[in-house]
């Protein structure tokens, strides 16, 4: 594996699209640390009794534990032996079924590593999770209760990935071709492509009811999958974790540190293309403050489905990267001034430029002095994230975005994104395999062809969560 | 000229006249009025166009609908 | 393995700046640095030549002979070269290499970094750089062979960097110690430090606007659109996505785009009201409005046609060099684009 090394402004490399010269950054320099004024949050100042960011939960506080499971296998129930878990596919699907009245049919698949399966139509991962003391308020919203997240425990499977499938075009609820294909590959060279190749996967098969409308139809499919999630997590409870976690932030963090916050593009374009908040989609959102646990604690789910690679998939907002090492650096590089969602994918040039710009302004009123913005999928939201670097930066706040690159490059850019990362070209193409098995759907499964990595799940995130990047080749 | 609802994209590609379209899927029409005035305003957006096209411009130049 | 080597006039011994202008050849085995590669371990199937001149004063004549030897001899890898700093030369290994990319052939070629050969092979080929004449030829062959032989044999091909040869203005995936989110907040705390650094630099790609047009009233537009309008029931099939194709209709006599009669195949946005009045997406209605005022001299006779979503930006570029040539030719003096 190679080091990147993130590259100096004007450090030149003779790729054919030339180099950037020497930019304006230096209008944009920080004052060094000694001479900066510590921000306080405008927000802690007046709402200190709202504000969950940097101030202890004195009550319920959210822990994660974690069981971390060996090997899996079928069987007549699902039951622990030591750390191997064995499950009843047909006692999940029965019990997801349940959850699902506008689906006809559940089965469940159990796939391990190596074995040389293609799941296709992949619409989500989600990882097993339970609330151990009320496990009914479990993803709340959509299959649990309305409550809120980010309290109490959480028992969390450690190993494994729920996978709901549905082939919504066999179903006749999309035209073919509408998303492109949808795979993780359990063996061969798309094995690494998703995080998904090397746990095991508890694939959840839907089909929806002839006759149900889109929307019953695809809520159906989620709650079957959440249930499926929630059932498997269940099976730990009683058993002594293998990690617990808290993702409290320390109250006195030193003040000279710098203050980052993420504002985190999510996006609601409708059924089949929605991301929900407590099970409602985000159609109209204005840009909201959310605390950091509640997204690893069930409050964000994903009901998008296309451009696979680059979906913010539910188990990313679970197990969250950047939420995670902005946790961890709290208090000794920088202090953590918290998540803030907003829209990418608006429809007008004005909606997009209020939405970045209340953005910012929810940025620097929460005391930021710098904002990672991540981005949504593919195509116009990259405008959303570019200007709402943009607006960041008139408010003098530093930015740095996350995006996907395509082979034409950046689908779109302003001067002041100087600091990008990238995950990757989704247009390289993966080598062609030929599996000896295909669950999901053989329609569109590409064997034997050379796959374009934006069909691989999640291969992409812009959220930060996968390992890949792209130099010039 | 192009018309738009993403100038920012069209002057990152290099795009010099550029007029703000209305909106991604509708660039040259407004569904929220009725026909004779939309034709009025699809008018007016042509004219605008054809204003932008007879005007020299730096590169990367956008004009919004009104002047 | 198949192997077609490419060489110029002089590097095939045919002659030196007398024989550059001599038609194309096809000679069995390899030829003069050709021994080389095969010494290298590229063993060569067929050599083809071209005059530098030849090539460059009858381009399409000389491509199109190459190419059609390139489809009957179908290699699995195209040398082309080293051409070191011969620009002619150069540029012949570029264009043969640009096409037989088209034809989905790998190549490699071997010329100095800023050879023209280079610009012209538009991203299609791996190119090895060299020194500036033949003394680097020892150095050279090597590196080609290696190159070659995989590209021939399908294996990957690293990173530029990697593997020393050009970047090709592609972007290759590798993957890294640190996930995205660990490199963005290290990206964060540099910049905040006064030391922004990137993963990605934008490129440059500019023409200079054209003058502008001296009077609407006495000038002749086209509509042209990446907004997938075509005619209801898509006859000429224009893909929904990743078009490789533009397609024009007729609007001569046709004062306004009717619901019914048009429709927009565009994979990439919702089209129910574009579809409801496909004047939302070429202005035609207005357009022809404006002519009965007198406020336009005049509409061409087509609108021309193409899918905006997930097109390559050479094709993209292709498709308005190809339709700003048709549209030079008959007199249009400016466009109205259209973009969802």
């Amino acid at each position: 594996m190679r080091q990147i090394v993130v590259r100096q402004i004007g450090e030149g490399h003779p790729f054919r699209l030339g180099m950037m010269s020497r930019s304006s950054t230096m209008s944009m320099a920080f004052l060094p640390r000694s001479e900066r004024q510590p921000k306080l949050s405008t927000l802690s100042g007046h709402y200190c009794k709202l504000s969950t960011m940097g101030r202890r939960q004195h009550e319920n506080p959210f822990t994660l534990a974690s069981c971390s499971v060996g090997d899996m296998a079928e069987g007549p129930q699902t039951a622990w032996s030591g750390a191997n878990l064995m499950v009843s596919t047909e006692a999940l699907a029965a019990a997801a079924l349940r959850q699902a009245p506008a689906l006809q049919d559940v089965t469940v698949h159990l796939v391990r590593p190596g074995e040389p399966v293609r799941i296709t139509n992949v619409l989500d991962a989600v990882i097993p999770d339970v609330k151990a003391a009320h496990p009914q308020s479990t993803f709340p919203g959509v299959l649990g209760g309305l409550t809120p997240a980010g309290h109490g425990e959480t028992t969390r499977l450690d190993g494994v990935a729920v996978l709901p499938v549905c082939d919504w075009t066999a179903a006749g609820l999309t035209s073919p071709g509408e998303f492109p294909s949808a795979f993780v590959d359990m063996a061969g060279p798309g094995q690494a492509m998703t995080a998904w190749g090397d746990r095991a996967a508890v694939v959840v098969c839907c089909t929806p009811r002839p006759g149900a409308a889109v929307g019953d139809a695809d809520r159906s499919v989620r709650m079957a999958s959440l249930q499926v999630a929630r059932l498997l997590a269940e099976s730990a409870s009683g058993r002594v974790p293998d990690a617990v976690e808290s993702f409290e932030l320390a109250g006195q963090a030193d003040e000279a540190l710098p203050s980052v916050a993420v504002i985190l593009q999510v996006a609601s374009e409708g059924t089949l293309t929605d991301t929900f908040l407590y099970g409602g989609a985000l159609i109209g959102m204005v840009p909201t403050l959310v605390d950091h646990r509640e997204i690893l604690d069930g409050a964000l789910t994903s009901g998008a489905y296309d451009w696979p690679a680059v979906r913010n998939l539910t188990a990313f907002y679970q197990d969250n990267a950047l939420i995670r090492a902005l946790t961890a650096a709290h208090g000794s590089t920088l202090r953590f001034a918290g998540v803030i969602l907003a829209l990418g994918y608006l429809d007008t040039a004005a909606e997009k430029q209020r939405s970045a710009m209340l953005a910012a302004r929810l940025a620097a009123q929460a005391g930021a002095d710098g904002v990672i913005c991540t981005t949504f999928s593919s195509g116009n939201s990259h405008t959303d994230t570019m200007l709402t670097v943009r607006a960041c930066a008139e408010r003098g706040l530093g930015t740095v975005a996350i995006v996907a690159e395509t082979d034409s490059g950046l689908t779109d850019h302003v001067p002041e994104a100087d600091s990008i990362i990238s995950t990757g070209n989704t247009d390289e193409l993966v080598r062609a395999w030929s599996p000896g098995k295909v669950i999901g759907g053989s329609g569109s499964a590409m064997a034997g062809e050379p796959v374009p990595l934006y069909c691989y799940l999640g291969a992409c995130v812009q959220t930060g969560d996968m390992a890949l990047t792209a130099v010039p080749g | 000229m192009l018309i738009t609802a993403l100038p920012t994209i069209a002057q990152m590609t290099g795009m010099n006249r550029i007029l703000r379209g209305v909106s991604i899927t509708t660039p040259t029409g407004d569904e929220s009025l009725a026909a004779g005035d939309e034709l009025a305003l699809r008018t007016r957006i042509v004219a605008r166009a054809l204003s932008l096209l007879a005007t020299d411009v730096a590169p990367g130049t956008v004009w919004e609908l009104t002047p | 393995m198949i192997v077609v080597h490419y060489l110029n006039q002089f590097f095939a011994g045919l002659g030196g700046e007398e024989a550059a202008g001599l038609e194309p050849a096809r000679m069995a085995g390899a030829v003069g640095p050709g021994r080389g590669l095969a010494a290298a371990g590229l063993p060569v199937d067929t050599t083809l030549s071209c005059g530098d001149n030849f090539f460059a004063e009858h381009e399409a004549r000389a491509l199109s002979q190459l190419l059609q030897w390139l489809d009957e001899i179908g290699p699995d890898v195209l040398v082309c070269g080293p051409a070191f700093g011969s620009g002619r030369y150069g540029y012949a290994c570029g264009s043969l290499a640009r096409e037989a990319g088209r034809r989905g052939i790998p190549v490699v070629c071997a010329m100095t970094p800023d050879n023209p050969g280079v610009l012209a092979a538009s991203g299609s080929a791996y190119i090895v750089p060299t020194g500036p004449n033949v003394a680097a030829m020892r150095k050279a062959l090597p590196a080609v062979a290696s190159l070659a032989r995989r590209l021939g044999e399908g294996e990957p091909v690293g990173t530029a960097a990697e593997d020393g040869y050009l970047p090709r203005g592609a972007r290759t995936n590798v993957r890294v110690a640190r996930l995205g989110a660990e490199r963005a907040v290290a990206a964060m705390l540099a910049r905040l430090a006064g030391q922004p650094g990137t993963e990605i630099e934008p490129g440059r790609d500019r023409v200079p606007p054209p003058q502008p047009i001296a009077d609407p009233a006495a000038s002749t537009i086209a509509l042209v659109t990446e907004s997938g309008c075509v005619p209801a029931g898509n006859p000429d099939r224009l893909p929904t996505r990743h078009a490789d194709v533009w397609l024009r209709y007729p609007v001569g006599g046709v004062t306004s785009l009717d619901a019914g009669s048009y429709e927009s195949v565009h994979a990439g946005f919702d089209t129910r009201a574009a579809n409801a009045d496909p004047n939302r997406l070429v202005p035609l209605d207005a357009v022809r409005a404006l002519e009965r005022e007198g406020r336009l001299g005049g509409v061409h006779e087509y609108f021309y046609t193409t899918s905006g979503v997930d097109t390559p930006v050479a094709a993209a570029a292709r498709f308005g060099q190809e339709i700003a040539a048709v549209l030079v030719s008959t007199g249009v003096q400016a466009v109205i684009l259209t973009g969802t």
